[in-house]
């Protein structure tokens, strides 16, 4: 391969410092979360009671944005490993993506578990006091361990683009290259650094699959081992690791389309990744879909006097509204939209998972909440307000913030590293030049 | 004709004038609370009084909460012989108990008379209903071969008097309620005022002892109350306490949970974490590689 060309790629791909519109993005961004921390600081002055939740609805938008966070942070194994381990290699450029989505979803999963607590010191009660045979403590071991295991997966295929990056000493400034020299400036691309660092990708990669398979299982079991209408459910595990699934692609295909666009990368994600990233959407979606059948038509079919309240909520009552919006958005839209060859271009990919992303939010939303206002046993003597519940503008702030901040970690990440493997994608276009 | 006519308008006018004053005054009036009373005897000990309060609503007869009732001891209801006050509760009743500043009242006479008066409020009348009583009591013997005699005493001038033909139960207390002590539901005494019933519930679970309690009550008597008394028998089944506190059980406390459970945790986690730790010692490998 020619030196130019390798200088073209690594040109390309280096990170690129904010401009206009990046600038006003990261100031939008961190507005929403200093808004979200204002709100966070009154709800720890004053208490849980500025939320919305009550004795009926105790699980409310925060529970909703975990689950939704752990969902979309499956991604990272769906690109890295599952894609990997199956040579499919015209995933390399999406690696990084998906595994920084997951990094940083994992993280605000983890915060807003602390939001929800109301204290924040209750969070260390949960390790001197918590119990090996409740699912919370399954839930903080696994998404523990996954956060891990994604930050590994994020740094060792880092390491040989480090090495590149501090070639360019120019073009960076004094702390971040402090950075990359900590990072990785014992990177020299041995043939013996190469192999530790494939095998131990490899190892990974496999390691991930059942970890990522196991923290949303384990987190649909946190529902699904409580006997209440609709969450009394074996089939929660397939539900919720298909529905993870789905978001994720959806936000990868998003996040394609705007580092694309934004960093001029039309080179390197072409329309033929989106087209397989469509036609994956599109499997995602038509099983997240059956998966929606099974655990609503057979339930809708007995009708069961003590769940019939719930489901008649979701189908035609308070919940219909975003109960359809929800199955239209996340899943028939983009499956529509996907499934006919212009649909998979990027910009209607694009609004496709974009959909799928805001319907996954409010899917999630439906999934905790109606079922919590809707006990076997109803209590009694408490106030009318406590059978209804809307967030309070805390708890909007709260979870808006969490989600601009985890796209805040994903755009400063693009802006210090390489949002594509440089190495990689010079190492694959070699390969291909060989072939 | 003309004038018959005439005078059936009228008649007619003046009819629906008066329906129309009358629902308007029935819109305006006080609705009827209906108030009784019950007498209590516990054990031949604890004796109380009950009130309760009713009233139609929509063509139901619903409990009344929150009266003010005050209690009278004979038919007078003067305050020199106020017994107290209570308020009636969500399903309507009001308990009292006798004071044992009424007795020099009670022992006056064998029969007694208690007055119960509901206060007046915004939507209801003062109202007053009373219950009369005449004192008695039941016995209860037990023999070894679980047969069960119960007399039913009634209090005379010269004594205690057997009681023919009144009503009572025999049963044994449970948590959930009474259970009869065998298939007879109700037993009436004979001229004796006596009543003989067998104990056919072996193998019922008792206390640690296996003591079971039997219960003899006269309900809703018109002339007696309500009479109850009470006798342990060791009649059941001795209950083994079996305690599940440090067992290791999936609803046990922290560090109780089954072995199962612990090694297929504790083996996975291991297995895991092991391999990250040696992915660490790999990068610390790669490190070493690239300093040398």
């Amino acid at each position: 391969m020619k030196d130019s060309a390798i200088q073209k790629i690594t040109e390309d791909l280096l990170p690129q410092k904010f401009g206009k519109q990046g600038k006003i993005w990261v100031a939008f961004l961190s507005v929403l979360c200093i808004i979200g921390f204002i709100a966070y600081c009154r709800q720890l002055s004053k208490g849980l009671v500025v939320t919305g939740m009550r004795d009926y609805v105790s699980w409310g938008i925060y529970i909703s944005n975990f689950v939704f966070f752990v969902a979309i942070s499956l991604v990272g194994s769906l690109i890295t490993a599952v894609l990997r381990l199956t040579n499919a290699e015209w995933s390399t450029p999406l690696t990084r993506i998906a595994e920084i989505i997951a990094v940083s979803a994992i993280t605000f999963a983890s915060l807003i578990i602390i939001v929800d607590m109301g204290r924040p010191d209750r969070f260390y009660n949960l390790f001197i006091h918590g119990r090996l045979q409740s699912p919370i403590i399954w839930d903080v071991i696994v998404i523990t361990t996954y956060f891990f295991i994604s930050l590994l997966l994020l740094y060792f295929p880092l390491l040989p683009d480090l090495q590149i990056l501090l070639r360019f000493k120019e073009r960076t400034n004094k702390r971040l290259y402090w950075l990359y020299g900590f990072l990785g400036s014992f990177w020299k691309d041995t043939p013996q650094q190469i192999k530790i660092s494939r095998r131990a990708v490899n190892i990974l990669s496999i390691t991930i699959i059942p970890v990522a398979f196991s923290i949303h299982t384990v987190t649909s079991w946190l529902f699904a081992t409580t006997y209440r209408p609709g969450w009394d459910s074996t089939n929660f595990g397939a539900y919720f690791i298909s529905g993870a699934f789905l978001v994720g692609a959806g936000a990868v295909i998003v996040a394609m389309y705007v580092f694309r666009s934004h960093y001029n990368l039309e080179r390197y994600i072409t329309y033929s990744h989106f087209d397989k990233m469509g036609k994956i959407l599109v499997m995602l979606a038509l099983l997240y879909l059956y998966f929606n059948v099974n655990e609503f038509l057979v339930p809708a079919f007995k009708m069961k006097k003590s769940e019939e309240d719930h489901l008649m909520g979701l189908f035609t009552g308070e919940f219909a509204p975003v109960f359809w919006f929800a199955i239209c958005t996340a899943m028939i839209i983009p499956i529509l939209i996907l499934v006919n060859r212009k649909g998979r271009r990027p910009l209607p990919a694009f609004i496709a998972g974009l959909l799928v992303v805001v319907g996954s939010w409010f899917k999630r939303y439906l999934i905790v909440t109606p079922t919590l206002l809707h006990p076997f046993l109803p209590m009694h003597d408490v106030p009318e307000s406590y059978k209804h519940y809307f967030p309070t503008w805390e708890e909007w702030a709260i979870a808006i913030g969490s989600l601009a901040g985890a796209m805040l970690i994903i755009t400063i990440f693009a802006r210090i590293f390489p949002i594509i493997p440089i190495h990689e994608t010079i190492t694959e276009t070699e390969q291909h030049e060989k072939e | 004709m003309k004038k018959n006519s005439y005078k059936s308008i009228l008649l007619a006018v003046l009819l629906l004038g008066m329906m129309a004053t009358v629902a308007i005054a029935q819109d305006g009036d006080k609705k009827d609370l209906m108030l009784s009373t019950s007498y209590f005897n516990s054990n031949n000990q604890t004796q109380y009084l009950v009130a309760h309060t009713k009233c139609k609503i929509d063509g139901k007869f619903l409990p009344i909460p929150a009266i003010e009732v005050s209690f009278y001891i004979t038919n007078d209801s003067a305050e020199s012989h106020l017994l107290g006050k209570a308020v009636t509760n969500d399903k309507g009743e009001a308990p009292l108990m006798i004071p044992a500043s009424a007795q020099s009242e009670w022992v006056k006479s064998a029969k007694q008379t208690f007055v119960v008066v509901s206060k007046a409020n915004k939507v209801f009348d003062q109202t007053k209903a009373s219950t009369d009583v005449v004192k008695a009591k039941l016995k209860i013997d037990t023999t070894a071969d679980k047969k069960i005699n119960v007399m039913v005493l009634e209090l005379k001038d010269t004594g205690w008097t057997p009681v023919k033909g009144v009503d009572l139960k025999v049963a044994i207390k449970r948590m959930g309620g009474d259970l009869n002590v065998g298939e007879t539901q109700t037993y009436t005494t004979d001229s004796t005022g006596s009543i003989s019933a067998d104990f056919k519930r072996d193998s019922l679970p008792g206390d640690l002892n296996g003591n079971l309690t039997l219960i003899a009550k006269v309900e809703d008597n018109d002339t007696y109350g309500n009479l109850t008394v009470e006798e342990l028998v060791p009649w059941g089944a001795k209950m083994e306490y079996v305690s599940r506190f440090d067992r290791r059980t999936l609803f046990a406390r922290r560090g109780h949970s089954p072995i199962w459970l612990e090694l297929l945790a504790y083996s996975i986690i291991g297995v895991v974490w092991i391999i990250l730790v040696y992915l660490v010692g790999q990068i610390r490998k790669i490190k070493t590689l690239g300093i040398e």
